[in-house]
């Protein structure tokens, strides 16, 4: 009796200093990674419990190499006939022994591909996932003042275990607690890249920041791929201006005017004092020799100013010229 | 024409051949990527932007690569991408060689709390 009643104030002692415990761990985790604690304790309903992308090819890294390695990981998965060492002339740097992010972005368009960075959140980078599209992360593997960082290719998650499964390296497939990876992803500002084919559009993508990745790869050169992109974001969002005045650029240099007349037609219906619409429809026409036509749409395009006056002057001029002549 | 003038002319023209593959493809036709980034001086961000290029296409030869491979890959980037990376390729973070530091810092520190605090 005199021992219980000894065990029932130790036992209560125990069970709150446990309880503590639990509250202060539960508190550095939501401090140290805030990320993998939000998800854990509110799960998104939408988002798959578990996903891996196993048909996602490896290529081991060579020395210095992960930037190569992981950006033909990716490029291969998109039907790309690509290798590391192709990618070596593309993205490597020498003399910083390592790959640049911005190149990172910028090669996946040299091979037609639609390259966009998402928006730092671990959820953003699951979904992807979940949608079938690898995501090359930015880590520092690096300790205190020591940069390390280094790419890897995440291809698969699991919820419930909490963990993340990646190419990485020299693994094929790494098994990384999901609250150290975001722990050494932080300090990239949890950087990740999707490079996803012209008829794709990646799960988390926002409207805005999307057309001006493909606006990225036509200006790249890939005027090709850029236009099948411009038509597929068309298909979602209709109304968005900017994306036609796109569609038509890709005709235009193609030498295709009469589509691109039609499309900005349809675009100058719907804004009617777009300077950019005005004065690309113009050049078109002019290009079609109905320099009449076009000189009435360009003196709209002048009297509405901005910050294109400059290029629709140049082109008023053109059109004036070409008149004369 | 004198000598003087003559390599100020050279010059001239090794800047303009320098620039040339920067340049837009076609005249007249507003770029998609103005149009989606148009700020309040446009004009002004298109001539930076060539210059811009032709920097950090220099920055990255000084860095190991050559001059035709430096240019294809700005060509490949956007105005915003190249002013990001102007006079900041030592600063920004360059993914490299994954686990080794991590790896060698992580032993040393095992090897050295075995030893000496055992």
């Amino acid at each position: 009796m005199i021992g219980q009643a000894l065990l029932l104030p130790k036992n209560a002692r125990l069970t709150a200093g446990v309880f503590v415990c639990a509250l202060l761990l539960n508190g550095c985790a939501s401090l140290l990674f805030p990320q993998t604690a939000s998800l854990r304790d509110a799960r998104p309903a939408d988002l798959a419990a578990s996903a891996e992308l196993e048909e996602v090819p490896f290529f081991p890294q060579t020395e210095y190499q992960c930037g190569p390695a992981a950006l033909a990981t990716v490029l291969a998965h998109a039907k790309v006939k690509v290798t590391p060492d192709d990618l070596v002339a593309q993205v490597y740097v020498p003399a910083r022994k390592g790959s640049l992010q911005v190149e990172m972005l910028a090669a996946a368009r040299r091979h037609g591909l639609v390259s966009y960075q998402l928006a730092p959140r671990l959820e953003d980078m699951l979904r992807e996932i979940a949608a079938g599209t690898p995501v090359i992360v930015l880590q520092n593997l690096g300790i205190g003042p020591f940069d390390n960082w280094h790419y890897a290719v995440a291809v698969g998650y699991d919820l419930d275990s909490g963990e993340l499964f990646l190419r990485s390296g020299e693994k094929e497939r790494q098994v990384l607690p999901t609250l150290l990876h975001e722990f050494v992803w932080k300090k990239s500002d949890y950087w990740a890249m999707v490079a996803v084919p012209p008829d794709r559009i990646p799960a988390t993508a926002e409207e805005s920041r999307w057309l001006a990745s493909i606006a990225a790869l036509e200006r790249a050169g890939n005027a090709r791929a850029a236009r099948v992109a411009y038509a597929t974001f068309l298909k979602r969002w209709p109304e968005n201006v900017n994306a036609s005045v796109g569609l038509a650029n890709t005709h235009h240099a193609a030498g295709e005017l009469k589509d691109a007349e039609k499309v900005l037609r349809a675009a100058l219906a719907r804004q009617p004092d777009s300077v950019v619409v005005l004065n690309n429809l113009a050049q078109a026409l002019s290009d079609e020799g109905r320099n009449t036509e076009a000189l009435a749409l360009v003196e709209r395009a002048v009297a509405l100013g901005g910050p294109f006056a400059s290029a629709v002057s140049e082109t008023r001029d053109l059109i004036l010229k070409r008149i004369k002549r | 024409m004198t000598s003087v003038m003559k390599r100020a002319l050279c010059n001239l023209l090794i800047v303009l051949m320098a620039w040339t593959p920067f340049q837009m493809a076609y005249a007249g036709v507003i770029s998609t990527d103005q149009a989606v980034t148009a700020s309040a001086q446009a004009d002004r961000a298109a001539v930076l932007s060539v210059i811009s290029r032709s920097d950090v296409s220099g920055q990255l030869q000084a860095l190991g690569l050559d001059a035709a491979t430096a240019k294809d890959r700005v060509a490949a980037m956007t105005d915003e991408e190249v002013r990001s990376l102007n006079g900041q390729l030592q600063a920004v973070p360059a993914g490299g060689d994954g686990w080794v530091i991590a790896a060698v810092i992580l032993i040393g520190v095992l090897i050295w709390y075995f030893w000496f605090r055992r």
